[in-house]
This record gives structure tokens, sequence and C-alpha cells, in this order.
């Protein structure tokens, strides 16, 4: 599976820098809704809560991924997988709405909060497991490195990615515009347009290209109204008076 | 006179307000204190789908009440009157905002809270305030 030549050649290594950023950029809600889904269970059953979250969110994503590299070897499902990750891409980009009409209730039994986390994991997961499926563009090895890596950033909160991003907000431009690649690297790899990616073999740089381009170019017209930062939200506002 | 002294939770920063219960008798009229603790903003719209509103604002609060404990301790020691507020954003943006809205006279912090790691990846939020902040900024080493 692991082979000198491949540890050798620099597509490998781009290849393991590229799950590595996909990983970071797309798993760190995980652990946050794990946290919070289990805040509101009494302290006995937190422990458990938290251990079965995690131990359910794991096995999910095991699940997902091999589902997913199964699929993306039928044929013209490249082609869906691509426009997906182009979507993902800009979504990941565009600033966040406000659903504020929320009507879910928080939980305060252990089953409840394992079903939070778990239904809240297969969803968060799909783009994670698509975006390494595709950096790891049928290696084996990539693609279970790049489950191993999201492993830990699920189980332990990564909130330093958290704060990077908010203070440092084009770093999902980079990491849209890498989705966008990668989405181009996909359709590339389709059997349907193989004919004609071999006839023209400067397409297998042109398409991604095109693909992190049109990424950042929709992300970027999409979000143009978006404020530099968003302004503080107010938690508390307390006055404590004392007689002089 | 309203001066602002900012709070991250760590050791460090109940030194400003040490140093500002120190100053006390220098000044002519009693100042307003005001604490703020930001608290990073963590949950974002993807993990709002999934956890009722009550609960994100209950993280933050008691996330922001731990965080001011001990500097508001100092404060009840000293018998102050003071104002407390915690808020969700980017802190030296938050921090910046705020200063602006209240119309504070200065600001009080130390430098360095974070984490070395934290620090060199996000820069430090002091440095950031220093540059933001609509008023004199003091820093208490």
């Amino acid at each position: 599976m692991l082979s000198l030549e491949m540890l050798a050649s620099s597509d490998f290594w781009i290849g393991v820098l590229k799950i590595i950023m996909i990983d970071l950029l797309l798993s760190g809600d995980n652990a946050v809704v794990i946290a919070l889904a289990c805040r509101n269970l009494p302290e006995s059953q937190r422990k458990k809560g938290i251990l079965f979250g995690v131990g359910g969110a794991i096995g999910l994503r095991v699940v997902l991924t091999f589902f997913a590299v199964g699929l993306l070897s039928l044929p013209y499902l490249k082609l869906l997988g691509a426009v997906l990750l182009v979507w993902i891409g800009i979504k990941l980009i565009l600033p966040e709405e406000d659903h504020d009409e929320s009507n879910i209730k928080a939980d305060t039994r252990l089953l409840g909060a394992v079903k939070t986390i778990i239904i809240a994991d297969f969803v968060m997961s799909l783009d994670n497991v698509l975006g390494v499926a595709g950096a790891a563009n049928g290696n084996m090895f990539l693609l279970i490195f790049g489950l191993l890596i999201s492993i830990p950033l699920i189980a332990w909160s990564s909130q330093l990615v958290l704060k990077l991003i908010d203070r440092f907000p084009w770093i999902i431009y980079g990491g849209g515009a890498l989705l966008g690649y990668v989405a181009g690297e996909m359709l590339v790899g389709e059997a349907a347009l193989a004919a004609w990616v071999v006839e023209h073999p400067l397409l297998h740089h042109v398409i991604p290209a095109v693909g992190a381009a049109l990424v950042l170019a929709t992300g970027w017209w999409l979000s143009l109204r978006q404020r530099a930062h968003a302004p503080l939200e107010d938690v508390l506002d307390e006055v404590v008076k004392r007689p002089e | 006179m309203k001066i602002l002294v900012p709070i991250d939770g760590s050791a460090r920063a109940d030194l400003a307000v040490q140093y500002v219960l120190s100053q006390m008798s220098n000044w002519v009229s009693k100042p307003e204190i005001f604490l703020l603790n930001v608290q990073w903003k963590v949950v974002n719209s993807n993990v709002k789908f999934f956890i009722d509103p009550q609960t994100v604002q209950d993280y933050y609060r008691e996330a922001g009440l731990q965080a001011l404990a001990a500097a508001r301790l100092l404060l009840d020691q000293a018998g102050l009157s003071y104002q407390y507020h915690i808020g969700v954003g980017t802190p030296a943006e938050g921090i910046a905002q705020y200063a602006l809205e209240q119309g504070v006279s200065q600001i009080v912090m130390t430098q360095g809270g974070e984490s070395n790691l934290q620090s060199l990846l996000l820069g430090s939020v002091t440095s950031r305030v220093l540059s933001l902040a609509p008023c004199p900024v003091l820093i208490v080493k």
C-alpha cells in the first residue's frame, strides 16, 4: 500500500497537505456540536454522552468514507461529486445566515443527546468525506490517512482552527479554492471524459484551476455584502452597584 | 472617567484589575469600571442547525462568567461599583467596539494572556487593541 516510490513523489505529499487542510477546515464543527449537545445532560451522564457521541461519529465517518469511494468509482458519479465539491467550497466561503426561527429543543436525556450528535455528524461529515475522497484520488493510503487525521479533530475540539478562521477570514478563501481545485481533479478523472482528457493533456491543469477560480469568483460575488468582521454580540450585561 | 478592563480569564489579565485598584487614590473622582470578556465565536451556523440557541447562550455565559470570576472577586473585595459584560466575537475587534459604544476614556490591559502557540498563530490581542482602540490604552507590565 505504501511504497518508497510513493513517498518520493511530490504528488503524494501534495495530497497529504490537501487532506490535512480539508480535514482542518471541515471537521471543527463536529467537536463543538458534541460538547454542546452533552451540556444539558446530568453531570453523571455527560462523559458517557461524549464517549458514545464521539465513538458513533467516528464509526459513521469510516463507513461514509468507504461508501463515498465506492460510489465515486461508478460511471458519471464523479461528475456529481465534482459539482457537490464546488458547492461545498462556495458554501464554505459564504457568510453565515442566522436562522433564528430555530425550533430545536435541548435534550436532557442521554439517548437524545447521542441522537443529536450522530445526525449532526452524518450531515457535517458528508462534505469532509467527499473532500478527502476527492483529494485521495483513489490512493488507499491517503484515504485512511485522511480518516485518521480527522478523528482527533472530532474527539478534541479544534477550537484553534475556528479562532484562526474568525481572525483571518481569508483562510476560508484558500479552503474554498482548494475544494474547487479538487473538484476539477475529480472531473478530470471521470471515465466518461477520459478520451477527451487524453487528447488534451493540458486539461489536467486547466480544469482544476478553473474549478478553484469558479469557487472563488462565485463565493466572492455572493459575499460582497458581508462585513469584514461581525459586530460583537451581547450575551450578558450587569451592573454591580455599591453604596458610596 | 470610564475605565475598561478586558479580561480573557488568564491569571495575567487580573493584574490589570489590581493595577486599577492600586491607582484608585490618584483619581479625584472615582472612575467607572467596566469589565469585558469576549468569547471567540466558535458556534457557527452549521452548529446552530443542531443545537438550540438557549444552550449556545448558556455556554457562552458560563464560559464568560468563569473568565470574569477572579476579576469580579477583586472588585467585590475592594467594595467598588462596576459593570461587567460578556460578548461574542473576535476579541480585539470586540474590545475596540465596546470601548467606542460605551465612550470609554481608557483601556487598561495586560500583555500576553494567551498561550504561545495561540499568540503565534493569531497575533497578540493586546497589540490589535492598540491599533484599533478609539481611546488611550494603558498596558500593565
